[in-house]
Formats: C-alpha cells, structure tokens, sequence
C-alpha cells in the first residue's frame, strides 16, 4: 500500500500583526510568532483511516488547511498523491476534499441542492453530470427529502452531511475531515460514524484522514494515528501500538474473595483495595509472556482466596493522554 | 469553457439570494424612479450658463443623469469586488470556493457579475424614465457599448485591486475610499471638471470615470461621431491595460500571503 500523503519535516510558523499601538510604542521589536507545526514527518497509507488526535490549538486544522492548499507551509514539504502542496496546488485540490467544521461555510438563503450544484460547478462538472452528482451524493447521505429546503432551516447533523456532499463532489480519492462529529448527537455521531467507515473508505476506497480531539472516535475508526501536541507529533503509528503498555507489562483487574494479597515478587507489581462485601480489588502489573500471570493465579488460589472475576485492562487512548501528561511527553 | 460555466454557477447564485429578497429586489428599482424625479425637479432650478465647458448646448438634467447613472459602474466596481469578498470571508464562503479547482480569479470575477448585469440594468431603467425627457442619439449605440465594455474593464481594474486590499487589510481599504470619493468629487458626475479651478481639474484627468463620462455624454447627448471619439476610447484602453493586470496580479498577491499567513478567512 503506498503512501497517499507524505509528510517531511513540515513546518508552519504564523508571523501574528502587530497592531498600530504596538508599532507605536515599540517600533524595532520582532512581531510576535507561533509556531503551528513543528518538524511533522508523517506518511498516511492510501486506503487507511488516519486519526490525527489532539487537543485544541494541536496543530490539526493547520495541518488538513496545508493539505488542502489554504495555508503555505514555512518550511518542509508535504504532497498529496505525490504533488507538492505548494507548488502544485491544483492537482492536489482535485485529489482532496475538505470537510471544515465551520457550519456557516454555504450560502443560507438557498438550498441544501442549489448550494451542492453553485460548488458542483465550481469544481468543473457540466450541468448534467452535476445534477446527477448532487443528486446520487443526496441520496446517499439521506438528504434527498430535504434537498430543496433553505440551508438555513437544517439541523446541525444535515449541515454537515450537506458538508461531506460538498468535499465529495469531484470524487476525491482522499477525504480531510476536521471534527465531523463535533456538533453532532450520539445517535447522529454514530451513524457518520458508521457512513464515514463503510461507505466512504470500506465501499469507495478513500482515503480518510480524520482530525478530533474524541478520543473514543479515533479508537472506533482508525487504524493509526498521529497524536499533535502543540504542533509536534508526539506520538505515530499503528492504533495498538501507540495504546501498547510501556515496559513490557500487561495490566489486569482481580476481584479476589477471602484469601491473602499475594507476596512481593519481581514479576509483578499489585495495589490491594478491600471493598465493603468483604472482597478485595487487585490491581496487578505483570511481567507480559511466561508463566507470572498464571503464577500469581496459582499464588492467589493457593492462600485460600476465590477469584470472583479477572479483567485484562487494555491502555485506550485517554490513558495514553493521561500518560503523556503525567510522564511530561506533553511539554 | 470551465471558466465560462463557474461564471454561469456565479450569475445563478447571486439570482437565486437576490430575488430570495423579493422586496428588496423591487424596492431598489423603485428607488431609481424617484432618484430620476428627483433629479429632474433639482435640474429645474439648476441653470449653467449655455457657455460651461462641457454641457454646451446640454440640459443639466442630462448632464446629471447620464453622470449618476454611469457612476453606479464605477460605485458596483468599487463595492461588489471588495464587499463581496469580504462578505465571503466572513460566512466562510470565499475558503470552500479556494477548495475547489477554480483560479482565485475566476471566483473574484465571478463574484462581482452578478453586480455588474444589475447595473446594466439599472443603468437601463435610469436612461428609459429619462428618454420621456432627454432625446438620446440612438445612433451612437456601438461606440455606446465599446465605451461602456472599456469603463467596465477600467473599473473591474480598481475594483480588484480593491479586493486584494480586503483581502489583505481585512477592514480599510483605501482605494475604495480614494477612488469613489475624488471620482464624485473631480470626475465630472455632478459638474464639469473644466468648471472647477484649473489646478484641480487637472486632477481628473487621471480618473477614469472623466474620461468615461466625458465620452459616453458626447456620443448619446450630441451623436459625436465613432472617429471622434477614438481619443477617449485609447485613454481609456491605457487605463484598462493597466488597472486589469495591475489588479490580478495584486489579488494574486494578496491570496499568496493570505495562505503564508493563515489569515485567508479571517476578518
């Protein structure tokens, strides 16, 4: 599978204006600048569902912005289908679709249809094939009943799947979406969700990359991921191995009925906490592979105890947050 | 042809928003009837010697009307570029159309016809309630058009240049404020610029609409001949030849350093 965009040492620093009352006071000093992305390197395979996950002010919209050729990169290089963003912009325009989350970007006296058919045409297609387009692309995101309604009159949850219509309409084979879910209910979540994932990238082959803060969301859709800090890449690569345990240990939940807490041993790290019913919660750190999980079972069972129930806890992405912030990964 | 249909989408567009309006999109022509009316009682007690340079032989009304009317050209050049771009910056409109696989100056462009064929039209309408008491030269409709199709271009120039300022500026563009306020002030729309004092006449000559309105009264008020008019026609060229490429490439530029800066919708 080759690499839908490649990402090198990709850097965007915003120069901020200085205001006249600035210029005034301090006329020779350096304006302000921020640095949006810092030294990104990131290859996405074509076909796959890339997350790019982050806190607020990460750097993810910067990042889908230069993608889709809003924003130049200061420095670095980023190419989409093996274009330049900067110096091939159209190529690469015809290669993305952009999902903003801004929900005021259409034209709220006319139509969910009249709207699709204005962009339609802006990006080339002749009068019927656009007609044809709108139409299968309404259907398809179940607008089709409601095409003809001012845009103003829709629900948050048909503004952005007008949206998706909108970035789908000259057949992308990469899709950018920048929290498509954000002002969505559950229940509507879970079925862009599900749209996104079958239709879009299992049926129609796309590439997606998904840019959220919802850390459910990328568990749910992608197979890999970049975490953005700051404009950084904290952390890259496969969904089960940013959310591996560190050091080697798997992590297990042991409810444990009578009995006695097992004794220290180098293989395994346990917090005891008696509960009110008399049981005890083992939270247990064990060496992964080789035979001390099934010794400290063995141990457990041997001084009397019965185990009442034994989860093995997987690292999601919240505590792989949690980590980083309490290691001081997140600077 | 793709250029061609965008500018079609474009025209569409901005029919359907405007006549979702549907007052608002009679009252303005309402509005043109009582200006013309207007006009034509202030013009009843407006009487230039017969000898003013430039309106020998010309009813002030005339003079007047064929001056407002075309001075709605250059207002539409100066507002729709800039104004719409700014009104696209500010929904988010202007970001989703730089999405798509149409130049920058296709949507500029784009965005200002719509303004462009409603002037025509209200230009129309202005010289129509006006022929019940102006006898326009019909005979001098094609140096009419050749006229009016170089001050359109003239003034797309400055509009677009307009535009890359707001685009650039976000609020304070001063080729609008420049440009609209010494066109009223210099370039003949309400008076002769030969009737003012020499130092300042001399000003308005680097004005297009002098220029424009100096030739369009002269071949529909006094049927001046295509030959004749050939003078004004060139300077008017000149000022389209340079306004035109002058205001691209200052657009181009504006969008370039929008993306460096990130800045492209904000406002």
């Amino acid at each position: 599978m080759s690499d839908a965009i490649l990402l090198e040492r990709l850097g965007k620093v915003y120069v901020k204006r200085r205001s006249l009352r600035e210029m005034a006071l301090r006329p020779f000093a350096r304006a302000e600048r921020v640095e949006g992305l810092v030294d990104v390197s990131l290859a996405i395979p074509r076909g796959s569902i890339f997350g790019l996950l982050g806190p607020n002010g990460a750097g993810k919209t910067t990042l889908l912005k230069i993608l889709s050729c809003l924003i130049l990169p200061t420095c670095g290089s980023a190419r989409v289908e093996g274009h330049s963003v900067t110096s091939d912009d159209r190529p690469v325009r015809r290669s993305i679709g952009f999902v903003t989350s801004d929900e005021r970007s259409f034209y709220w006296r006319l139509s969910g249809e009249e709207n699709l058919l204005f962009f339609a045409r802006l990006y080339g297609l002749a009068s019927a094939a656009a007609t044809r387009r709108v139409r299968g692309l309404l259907a398809d995101m179940e607008l089709a009943e409601v095409a003809g309604r001012q845009f103003m009159s829709y629900s948050s949850g048909m503004k952005q799947r007008l949206a998706i219509c909108r970035a789908l309409l000259h057949d992308p084979p990469i899709l950018c979406l920048d929290e498509p879910t954000r002002s969505l209910d559950p229940i509507a979540a879970k079925h862009l969700r599900q749209f996104i994932a079958r239709r879009l990238h299992r049926d129609g082959g796309k590439t997606i990359v998904l840019a959220t803060h919802n850390l459910h969301e990328a568990e749910e859709m992608c197979g890999s991921l970049a975490v953005l800090d700051r404009g950084r890449v904290a952390r890259a690569g496969r969904l089960e191995e940013i959310t591996a345990r560190p050091g080697g240990r798997d992590h297990y939940l042991l409810v444990l009925s009578g009995g006695a807490p097992p004794p220290p041993d180098a293989r395994w790290t346990v917090t005891v906490e008696r509960r009110d019913d008399g049981t005890s919660a083992i939270a247990a750190e064990v060496d992964r592979g080789g035979p001390a999980f099934s010794d400290l079972l063995r141990v457990l069972l041997a001084s009397g105890g019965t185990i009442v129930s034994c989860q093995r806890r997987e690292q999601g992405l919240q505590e792989v947050f949690d980590l980083m912030d309490e290691t001081g990964e997140r600077r | 042809m793709k250029t061609l249909r965008a500018l079609g989408a474009f025209i569409k567009r901005d029919f359907l928003i405007e006549t979702s309006y549907r007052t608002s999109f009679v009252l303005q022509f309402l509005g043109i009837f009582m200006s013309v009316l207007i006009w034509r009682f202030i013009s009843r007690h407006v009487t230039a010697p017969t000898d003013t340079p430039g309106l020998e032989g010309i009813d002030y009304f005339a003079y007047v009307l064929l001056g407002l009317a075309f001075y709605h050209y250059l207002s539409s050049a100066m507002l729709s570029f800039s104004a719409k771009i700014r009104q696209e910056q500010m929904t988010g409109t202007l970001e989703a159309m730089l999405l798509t696989t149409t130049s920058a100056g296709t949507i500029v462009l784009g965005s200002a016809l719509w303004e462009f064929l409603m002037t025509s039209v209200k230009v129309l309408v202005y010289l129509g309630v006006g022929s019940f008491w102006i006898h326009f030269r019909l005979d001098s409709l094609l140096p009419c058009l050749v006229i009016l199709t170089l001050t359109i271009l003239a003034f797309s120039g400055i509009g677009i240049l307009s535009a890359a300022f707001i685009l650039y500026l976000k609020r304070g563009d001063p080729i609008t404020y420049l440009v609209s306020s010494l066109s009223v002030l210099l370039g003949g729309v309400f008076y002769p610029p030969e009737d003012m004092p020499s130092w300042i006449g001399q000003l308005s000559r680097f004005l297009p609409i002098t220029w424009a309105l100096r030739a369009l009264r002269r071949a529909l008020l006094k049927g001046t001949s295509f030959r004749d008019l050939l003078p004004d026609m060139g300077i008017l060229l000149i000022f389209a030849a340079v306004l035109l490429p002058l205001g691209a490439l200052a657009f181009r530029f504006a969008v370039r350093r929008a993306r460096a800066e990130g800045s492209l919708v904000q406002y």
